[in-house]
């Protein structure tokens, strides 16, 4: 798996910056702990040195802490200034990905909410599970990504190479066992990875289906009650449970196994250099200020490592929440190219001829409506009625020129406004047409509204709108008897007023309130074909 | 948002308690850890020796010891991390099984209110999810805690055995190292769960409805409207999110700050005291060096936190789950006999919702009466009513003269209610949900009933086909007849049944007919919901919601 979303890097640009920032803070890291470690092996050299120390035993990265460092106070101030940086940095570390985290998720929610409504009706209703899933939640899993994965995986690029070039500079015999080891850490997890592979995925298979059968076993408790039969499943809810700890153990024992190979070679490797160092002072082979620094820097080289594994999951999850958003972003939008018929004509006064209008349904198996002909007159009330399922709401939905039509033609004073290869410019036609969807929606204030008052409030501005073609779809749904009534007087107004109101119902008041009553149905996709 | 987070830590021990883990299996993963991490330790302070003394050219043999623990700790500190990840993970899930158990137990025994009431999403996240949070309690927050209570103090007895002040001041930074993170970590999930859930909750309704009113703003113009909606919402949410990382970032930099503190204070002290001759160099190198290895456990805690106060809040929403009524009393008798429903001035709500409209009818044994009404108008909630799961919001509903009550639900009241529950087992298995001891034979004739039977026959294993979970491969006519079967094999003589007429077509109406007249022929009185007016000729009594 990527570390890192290429995407992410060139398209969103506070994650660009942050990456950036991260990995100079990782560097600015890298040279802290190198001063640490040279500084206490500067201070610890003099006490533990048989001999009065007189070579520099640190070479030429001694360039980077004074040999003055060797008395105790220029020691420990110099310390201090270190803990001090090293305190700031991590303060500044962690603000800084949080809030560039924050940004990245409220960037790429807005970039996926704005496709969604610009890829129009049909194709947002088919995933909006998915993707309000996504957008509300999902896109969260980037935050850990950002705040735990991303300065660890900074710190392992920056960190671990400087230590080496380090080691390298201060003792190569030590450099050659960090260095031989490290390929070894990916090499061996790939190797445990291979071989425990079909185990794991085995176990994750049952996994998921003991999970599925002792959900669906506590989903179905309000029917148990319900017919007196509650107290039976409590056992089988535990066979279930313990099935699946099994399962779950199997694949643990096997899948934390590469942790363990990650720790045990990092740890036996700085346990290695320790004792060959060991022994190499003895015979002298090595200066003893030079071998505190290693001892100190070896572990450092392995940590950011260490950790990146630690974080693993935050990568897996943050990286899969990216790569949904991707790929909603770049997937085929699926949205024909209409030629366009110029502006609109004038609707007011002017009768809307339906010829042969039909809309596949999403798996294409039906025409909904199937083809659909009929004509509004200005003035007049048209009933569209049908059994649920048959296309209505399609059909107002289409007519709006949102949803593409699939044949047929819609057209005004005998000129054609929609057809299925081609449309008026949608501005200069949504401004002549009011439509009012079932469960309408008006915007985030208006949600804590029950349906019943945002079906008035929707229905209160079509009505006041002066649009000359009105949609509405159920109009009378949701509302009490004075309200429906009342929703139906206006109806009628707006239409002796020289409207064309054109409503899906199945309410008899409504239709026994229009001029005429259109039947709408569904045909077989190959029966129509 | 609960009024009262103070009583989180009893609720979530209560939760630890129910999960029946034991302290000695705790007690194990904490020793198994303790030595993992004590290992990084060790490998710390003898290499440090180690280097010191072979400085001093002593023999090879004086440094043999040193060199062997030295290779010990670096292979015991892999192995025992996995022995401690294993027995954590494995005390956990023991404990989930137990607890997952016991909540259905619980869950069960509760009132039929409680049980009728519960919505498919939250129960499943309940059992599921949050049972599953209060498990990790255990693996990322006890655990973790009390491997680096016992490190922290393998470290101090280290380097207070050698230089007492040493010690005293390794323990004093570590406790500020363990406890400053804590409380600042703490903040910050408490700001989160307040500012930031409410945040989130705006983003949520901005974003929802920016996409799912997207056709409707494209009609009105006011897409530019829901955007900024959105993108203020947006900003909003970003801002909550700062204010719950400020304290999280003095915590990073707080765990930064007490281990170079400590640095500094034990190479001072080491340096001192070989200098004044109190200690020899080795020793002195190991008090020095240790704070670099001794502060990895401390690093642990504000991930516990985080996973405390995130188990805190499950184990909270677990318990709002079952408490809110008292359990029913076991075993009601079932009422056997002829005895007329009676429903006088009865008005239904759940709590806090607008009451329908009084209704009166008597349904004799063996009688249908059908309810009907608009949607949304309380026709379910009449039914709950009826069952006995909800007290009525004013008049009476009896049953030979007792009113009805949460003992009669199920047993003497049977309810199929709209989205009563297809189980994810066989066709066969479906039908004895309704009775344990239904036959091959007797399951045949209910599904013939409701004209189920060529389905079912086409099916790869016949009746002992297994459905997908939640009965989601069977189409929605189907289910509702398979409902039906299932309804018709209840043995209850009172038979409540929801009954949307949109995934019945004709022949699926006939299905119901004749399940129906089965039912009353056999003396059980029937009480239909529908949206059908043609389903009417079937009642012998029609009650309307509709004002």
């Amino acid at each position: 798996m990527k570390p890192l979303d290429p995407r992410l890097i060139r398209r969103i640009g506070p994650a660009r910056r942050h990456i950036l920032v991260t990995a100079g803070l990782g560097f600015l890291t890298s040279l802290l702990i190198l001063a640490q470690a040279l500084l206490l092996a500067r201070m610890l050299a003099p006490i533990l040195s048989p001999a009065p120390l007189d070579a520099d035993g640190l070479g030429w990265w001694g360039r980077i802490v004074p040999e003055g460092a060797r008395s105790l106070a220029t020691g420990l101030a110099l310390l201090a200034c270190v803990v001090a940086a090293r305190t700031a940095v991590q303060w500044l570390q962690e603000r800084l990905a949080h809030r560039a985290g924050v940004r990245v998720v409220s960037q790429l929610r807005e970039m996926v909410v704005s496709h969604v409504v610009a890829r129009g009706p049909r194709w947002g209703a088919s995933r909006t599970a998915d993707v309000a899933t996504l957008v509300t939640r999902g896109l969260d899993d980037l935050l850990p990504y950002f705040v735990r994965y991303l300065p660890q995986l900074a710190l392992a690029a920056t960190v671990t190479p400087v230590m080496i070039v380090v080691v390298l500079g201060l003792d190569w015999l030590s450099a050659v066992i960090v260095v031989a080891t490290l390929p070894l850490v990916p090499a061996f997890m790939i190797l445990v990875g291979l071989v425990t592979q079909e185990r794991s995925e085995r176990h994750l298979e049952a996994i998921q289906r003991l999970g599925t059968r002792t959900l669906d076993l506590i989903e179905g408790l309000p029917t148990l009650k319900a017919l007196g039969r509650e107290r039976g499943p409590a056992a089988r809810v535990r066979e279930l449970g313990d099935a699946q700890r099994r399962a779950t153990m199997g694949s643990l024992r096997v899948a934390f196994l590469s942790g363990m190979v990650l720790e045990l070679l990092t740890t036996l490797a700085v346990a290695i250099v320790a004792v060959t160092m060991g022994f190499r002072l003895i015979d002298g082979g090595i200066g003893i200020e030079t071998a505190l620094a290693v001892l100190i820097l070896a572990p450092e080289a392995y940590l950011p490592i260490r950790n990146v594994g630690t974080h693993f999951h935050a990568s897996a999850d943050g990286l899969a929440a990216a790569d949904a958003a991707f790929t909603l972003l770049d997937g085929a939008d699926g949205a024909r190219e209409r030629t366009s018929l110029g502006p609109a004509p004038a609707l007011r006064g002017a009768t809307l001829t339906v010829a042969g209008l039909a809309v596949a349904t999403p798996d294409g198996t039906r025409l909904a409506p199937g083809p659909l002909t009929f004509a509004a007159a200005p003035g007049t009330v048209t009933a569209l009625r049908g059994p649920n399922g048959e296309g209505k709401s399609t059909a107002l939905l289409a007519l709006t020129g949102l949803l593409p039509l699939d044949a047929g033609t819609v057209a005004v004073a005998g000129a054609a406004v929609l057809r299925d290869d081609a449309a008026v410019d949608e501005p200069s036609w949504l401004a002549q047409v009011a439509w009012v969807p079932q469960r309408p929606d008006l915007g985030p204030s208006a949600r804590t509204l029950s349906l019943g008052q945002r079906q008035r409030r929707a229905l209160a501005r079509a009505f006041e709108s002066g649009r000359p073609l009105v949609l509405l779809d159920e109009p009378t749904s949701h509302l009490d008897r004075a309200s429906r009534a009342d929703v139906i007087a206006r109806m009628r107004a707006l239409a002796d007023a020289g409207a064309t109101v054109i409503v899906a119902t199945h309410e008899a008041e409504v239709l026994a309130a229009a001029d005429a009553v259109v039947e709408v149905t569904a045909t077989r996709t190959e029966v129509a074909a | 948002m609960s009024a009262r987070p103070e009583s989180d830590p009893t609720v979530l021990r209560a939760a630890i308690r129910d999960t029946g883990v034991t302290r000695w299996a705790i007690a194990r993963a904490i020793l198994a850890g303790t030595m993992a991490l004590g290992s990084a330790v060790g490998l710390a302070a003898v290499s440090a020796w180690l280097i010191a003394k072979a400085a001093q050219m002593p023999s090879p043999a004086d440094v043999a010891l040193a060199a062997t623990v030295v290779r010990f700790f670096g292979i015991s500190r892999g192995v025992f991390r996995y022995v401690e990840r294993l027995a954590s993970h494995d005390a956990a899930l023991r404990g989930v099984v137990t607890l997952r158990e016991r909540a259905y137990d619980r869950l069960a025994r509760s009132g039929a209110r409680t049980v009728l009431g519960l919505r498919r999403g939250d129960i499943v996240a309940r059992m599921g999810a949050d049972l599953d949070a209060i498990g990790d309690a255990v693996v990322r927050a006890v655990i973790p805690v009390g491997v680096a209570v016992t490190v922290s103090a393998i470290a101090v007895a280290i380097a207070g055995a050698l230089i007492p002040l040493a010690g005293l001041a390794l323990g004093v930074a570590l406790i500020l190292a363990g406890v400053v993170p804590a409380v600042l970590t703490a903040r910050s999930a408490r700001i989160a769960a307040v500012a930031g859930t409410r945040a989130r909750a705006e983003v949520t309704a901005a974003a929802l409805s920016a996409m799912d009113g997207a056709a409707e703003h494209r009609v009105w113009g006011t897409l530019d409207e829901a955007d900024a909606a959105l993108a203020g919402a947006d900003r909003d949410a970003e801002h909550a999110h700062e204010l719950a990382a400020r304290p999280a970032a003095w915590a990073a930099g707080a765990q930064a700050l007490f281990q170079g503190l400590a640095v500094i204070a034990l190479v001072a002290l080491g340096v001192l005291a070989v200098r004044s001759g109190d200690l020899d160099g080795p020793s002195a190198a190991v008090v020095a060096l240790l704070p670099l290895a001794a502060f990895e456990a401390m690093g642990a805690v504000p991930a516990a936190v985080q996973q405390y106060f995130r188990s805190a809040a499950a184990a909270r929403r677990l318990a709002e789950l079952t408490a809110e009524d008292a359990p029913e009393p076991a075993a009601p008798a079932r009422m056997t006999g002829a005895s007329s429903l009676v429903l006088d001035g009865l008005s239904v709500a759940w709590p806090g919702a607008e009451p329908t409209r009084p209704v009166t009818a008597t349904v004799d044994a063996g009688a249908v009466l059908a309810v009907v009404g608009r949607s949304g108008v309380g026709k379910t909630t009449l039914l709950t009513t009826l069952a006995g799961a909800l007290p009525p919001a004013a008049g009476t509903a009896t049953l030979g003269g007792t009113e009805v009550s949460p003992a009669l639900t199920g047993t003497t009241i049977a309810m199929t209610a709209e989205d009563a529950h297809v189980f994810g087992t066989t066709v066969l298995e479906n039908l004895r949900v309704a009775r344990g001891d239904v036959t091959e034979d007797e399951a045949w004739v209910a599904l013939a009933l409701v004209g189920l039977d060529a389905w079912v026959r086409g099916l790869p294993a016949g009746i002992h086909t297994e459905l997908g979970p939640g009965g989601r491969t069977v189409s929605g006519g189907e289910r509702r007849r398979l409902l039906l079967a299932r309804t018709s094999l209840v043995p209850a003589p009172v038979l409540l049944i929801d009954e949307p007429a949109e995934h019945l077509d004709d022949s699926g109406a006939s299905a119901l007919r004749a399940m129906v007249s089965r039912m009353t022929a056999e003396g059980r009185t029937v009480v239909l919901v529908t949206h059908d007016l043609s389903l009417l000729d079937l009642a012998d009594a029609v009650v309307s919601l509709d004002d």
